[in-house]
């Protein structure tokens, strides 16, 4: 076993590029593309269990979350995913996740996005717990 | 010039430290993001060769280097710009495939989720690499 001590990876090639060898060892990925580059756990509200590369939360109004990033990412086209907890589980108040959207369109910018959060009939409501992860490129 | 690090563990002097198992089974395969409506297309992705559009809100996402099995992980989140929709990712009549990855996009206006095609689609696979 081999233990390498270091506080930074960086390329040779490319600073921001590093290649992995697949569990297969057939094919290789991308470690920095990879890697999730923020997350959060939250509760009801504003308030943050667990967290990475996240700045602050802001309950920007009924199911609408703000997520500021602290690292800001390259472009808009990153990847959040998310899951959202209902507040019951009775056919009329399960919550779901209504994506990024906000106002007229999608809500993502390179420092923030938005968690939007509402019943299956589409009326916005709080969710008890949201939990995000976010994949693509920092700037 | 190139190298490599073989290397079990990697070690930051305060953050602590991981194994590099870790690094390889934990970092995410493949991942993208879409505009689904039209004819859908990439703004970034990872490891996504194409995007096949089998109808409204159904989608194959071709992987350009293979999955190791068809036991991997899939997540993700869609929406658009509709006051009245929001919508999820949804994986009944999902097509787990070491190649590709089939899933649906539905929305929930009214009481009853019906498929379609979002603007904006986010999706993520965690598993192993052939």
């Amino acid at each position: 076993m081999s233990t390498i001590l270091v506080n930074t990876l960086t390329g040779t090639s490319t600073a921001g590029s590093i290649t992995v060898t697949g569990e297969g060892n057939s094919t290789t990925t991308n470690l920095q593309k990879g890697l999730a580059k923020a997350y959060i756990n939250q509760d009801e509200g504003t308030s943050i269990i667990k967290s990475f590369n996240v700045a602050s939360l802001v309950d920007n109004a009924t199911g609408d979350y703000i997520v500021n990033l602290t690292n800001n990412m390259s472009d808009a086209n990153y990847i959040p995913t998310s899951a959202a907890v209902p507040h019951d589980f009775t056919a009329s108040s399960v919550s779901v996740l209504h994506g990024t959207r906000s106002g007229s369109g999608r809500d993502v910018d390179t420092d923030h996005f938005h968690q939007r959060t509402g019943k299956v009939s589409s009326s916005a409501v709080d969710s008890t717990s949201v939990r995000s992860t976010v994949h693509g490129d920092l700037a | 010039m190139a190298g490599k690090i073989v290397a079990d563990t990697l070690e930051h002097s305060t953050a602590g430290s991981v194994d590099t198992q870790f690094v390889v089974n934990g970092s995410a395969k493949a991942w993208g993001h879409m505009n689904g409506s039209g004819t859908p297309a990439y703004g970034d992705s990872l490891n996504m060769a194409s995007i096949t559009d089998n109808g409204t809100g159904n989608y194959t996402q071709a992987f350009t280097s293979a999955l190791a099995n068809v036991s991997y992980s899939a997540s993700g989140t869609n929406g658009d710009g509709s006051a009245q929709t929001g919508g999820a990712i949804c994986n009944r009549s999902a097509v787990y495939a070491t190649g590709s990855y089939g899933f649906t996009t539905t929305f929930t206006t009214g009481s009853t989720p019906a498929a379609y095609d979002p603007s904006d689609v986010s999706t993520s696979i965690n598993g192993d690499l052939a």
